[in-house]
């Protein structure tokens, strides 16, 4: 690809996946749509995408080509799972992943896809273009790097501004000209025209990704010094289950409006649970 | 944990599968202290794990057919919208009782009403929900079909429409990155250049702290000219981009502002950090020409045919920290030392596997998906890499930092 005229590479936007989960926008850019013409995801906290970068944890993979193999494996990070794909055309990805062990620690690059199935919901996943194993580090860095850009996001979108039509005749599907090189700005505000984004989730959202990685952290700092490693394997999940819960307590300085104190934090993305089952997961928001 | 495994246990006997406590307990560990997964999705991992095993295949919900203009991306689909009329047109055809164009905050939509529908007319203006149209596409545009069994709704409140908006941006000229960008510049002029065409009435190199870029004053503009070695605040310019090198033009929207401050233009000397997210072609075992350094292709040199190549190691790549790229390219020595691998174990490696591509998958092995910050000149759009090192782990500290700043947000 080197050497194309033109040619400048497509940013990989930095995603939890519980927003890629909660985004259904996804349009063609450029005056002319042609089938070449790139394409983009827009999430709710307006980052228009052509390319993702995720770093998580592999829980499942699965071989579901009836032909060729086709990979197809879920990435968890602190906010939700995201599947991945990677079939013949991406063979090295395909590769990889085919000999990767679940669980483990891997960074995919990758182009979101929506799908929309004969009932109209809209299914979000990634198609894979590299995968590879990393260590928790650069897991850490990426909750770090993503918990950033999505607050530069949300800072944008707090002043962003849906004005009503003027004069603005395209379908949706074909917005406005200057779309090929919309700014941060006017991707906020197609953002909150279509989701009509609640900012105060995606705030709690990178709230709840940043206090589980602190209290990793300091967590496995204590570990470290104290080698009591036998007994806290038989306490250790529930411990680490109690710190991600106890962790904003501690930390007066971090929150200014304590949600309701009755519930914990985990039990927030209370729409996962009825779809935990579903190997296909529904992001669909009205 | 032991409340985990009995919400999993009931799960799986439902589905008539019985699974003892350990084995979910070991799952669940795994995922959750080993492998920091949320609990709510180690118990879906745990779930569908144990449902595979036993042969069950999970099902796919039902929706409602509510959309929003933007999420219409298919003919033939059933739609229900909530909208307000934009425009009415006349009708070109006696089947046709009304067409024209639906807005709603995503975007706007042809539609077209039958005559045979036999529906009331909209007015322009008003706002509805319109039930059961049918999708349509020409030529990639889409629209919607009113039929008889459409139904139309008046509403109350009134539906927003989509605006266009466009706002400059005050950026630094090595974050223009995309053409077709409204942006402000602080800058000062470093070079003017001869024009050659009476389209433009100035050319020539402005620069900020981070780089220089070229510019381009249309006659049209109607602007008072730049001096050579003043800084200036320029304003609602438009970024445009040819073979890959950004230019920025002034346009009769365009503003310039002196300023008393004098701007300095950066060294070349760049620094970057982000993640690694390609490596590319012609990186690990290569040869180049003998004569003019240059790679070759197939033992072919761009220049002077099919030479005797000699070996070298390096590596093309692509740093991203999720608002720009970098390309880079790093030389032999700092390849050599980013890999621990000498240029002859590479070659060793390369005879072994009768394959020079097993040097380039090592490097995707040890490099991609991993932070980095690079330093050293950046030529055209490479970043000539003097210096390379892995982010180094991430601290409670820094977190405590990040949740600090966003409290102060």
């Amino acid at each position: 690809m080197a050497g194309m005229a033109g040619f400048s590479r497509e940013v990989a936007k930095r995603i939890f996946a519980e927003e890629l989960k909660n985004s259904n926008y996804s349009f063609r850019d450029g005056e002319d749509q042609h089938q070449y013409a790139p394409s983009y995801l827009l999430t709710p906290t307006g980052a228009k995408c052509n390319r993702v970068f995720i770093v998580g944890t592999l829980t499942e993979k699965d071989d579901i080509g009836s032909d060729a193999e086709y990979w197809r494996g879920r990435v968890v990070d602190p906010t939700g799972s995201i599947l991945i794909y990677a079939g013949q055309y991406q063979p090295e990805a395909a590769q990889i992943l085919a000999c990767m062990d679940a669980p483990s620690y891997v960074a995919v690059v990758g182009k979101p896809n929506l799908y929309r199935t004969d009932d109209g919901n809209i299914i979000i996943s990634l198609r894979a273009e590299s995968i590879s194993r990393v260590d928790e580090n650069t897991r850490n860095q990426w909750i770090i790097d993503t918990a950033r850009r999505t607050l530069e996001r949300l800072d944008t979108l707090k002043n962003a501004s849906p004005i009503p039509a003027s004069g603005d005749f395209t379908t949706a599907d074909n917005v406005p000209v200057s779309s090929s090189s919309s700014s941060p700005a006017q991707d906020a505000d197609r953002a909150l025209q279509h989701y009509h984004t609640d900012i105060g989730h995606f705030r709690e959202m990178v709230l709840r990704a940043l206090t589980s990685l602190r209290a990793e952290l300091v967590k496995s700092d204590a570990n470290s010094e104290t080698i009591a490693v036998k007994s806290a394997i038989a306490q250790g999940a529930k411990k680490a289950a109690a710190a991600s819960q106890a962790a904003p307590e501690e930390m007066p300085p971090s929150r200014k409006s304590k949600p309701k104190k009755s519930e914990p934090f985990n039990a927030w993305p209370q729409s996962e649970d009825e779809d935990e089952v579903e190997t296909i997961n529904i992001g669909k928001k009205s | 944990m032991k409340e985990l495994i009995d919400q999993i246990k009931t799960r799986l006997r439902d589905q008539k599968i019985e699974v003892s406590d350990e084995d979910i307990e070991s799952r669940l560990k795994k995922l959750i202290v080993d492998f920091r997964v949320p609990e709510s999705e180690a118990r879906r991992s745990v779930l569908n794990y144990f449902f595979k095993e036993h042969g069950i295949v999970p099902q796919v919900r039902a929706g409602s057919d509510k959309v929003k203009i933007a999420e219409i991306k298919e003919a033939g689909k059933w739609v229900d919208l909530e909208v307000k009329v934009l425009d009415l047109w006349e009708p070109v055809a006696e089947t046709i009782s009304q067409t024209g164009l639906l807005g709603d905050a995503t975007g706007s939509i042809k539609f077209v009403k039958w005559t045979k529908s036999d529906l009331p007319n909209l007015e322009l203006g008003h706002s509805y929900i319109l039930k059961k149209l049918v999708t349509d596409e020409f030529h990639g545009r889409f629209s919607v079909k009113l039929n008889r069994t459409s139904q139309i709704e008046p509403l109350e409140i009134d539906v927003e429409a989509k605006p266009a908006s466009r706002a400059p941006q005050q950026v630094t000229v090595a974050q223009i990155n995309e053409p077709g960008l409204w942006v402000d510049l602080k800058v000062k002029v470093a070079q003017l250049w001869e024009t050659n065409s009476e389209a433009i009435s100035q050319s020539g190199l402005v620069g900020d702290e981070t780089g220089a870029i070229k510019f381009v004053k249309w006659a049209k503009a109607d602007l008072p000219d730049l001096e050579d070695g003043k800084s200036y605040l320029l304003k609602n310019l438009v970024t445009d981009e040819f073979q890959g090198r950004f230019s920025v033009k002034l346009n009769r929207t365009s503003q310039i502002e002196p300023l008393d401050v004098d701007v300095e233009i950066g060294s070349i000397a760049a620094e970057f950090s982000g993640a690694l997210v390609d490596v590319q072609k012609g990186s690990g075992l290569i040869k180049r020409c003998p004569v003019c350094k240059r790679s070759l292709a197939k033992g072919v040199c761009s220049e002077h045919g099919k030479v005797d190549g000699t070996y070298d190691l390096r590596i093309k790549a692509v740093l991203d920290d999720g608002r720009r790229v970098q390309d880079l390219l790093v030389n032999r020595e700092t390849t050599e030392r980013l890999l621990n691998l000498t240029l002859e174990e590479a070659k060793q490696m390369a005879m072994e596997a009768l394959d020079h591509e097993v040097v380039h998958s090592l490097i995707e092995s040890k490099l991609m998906g991993r932070y980095y910050s690079i330093t050293g000149p950046r030529i055209d759009r490479y970043l000539l890499v003097e210096s390379i090192n892995e982010i180094p782990p991430i601290s409670a500290a820094q977190v405590d930092e990040l949740l600090a700043a966003m409290e102060v947000a």
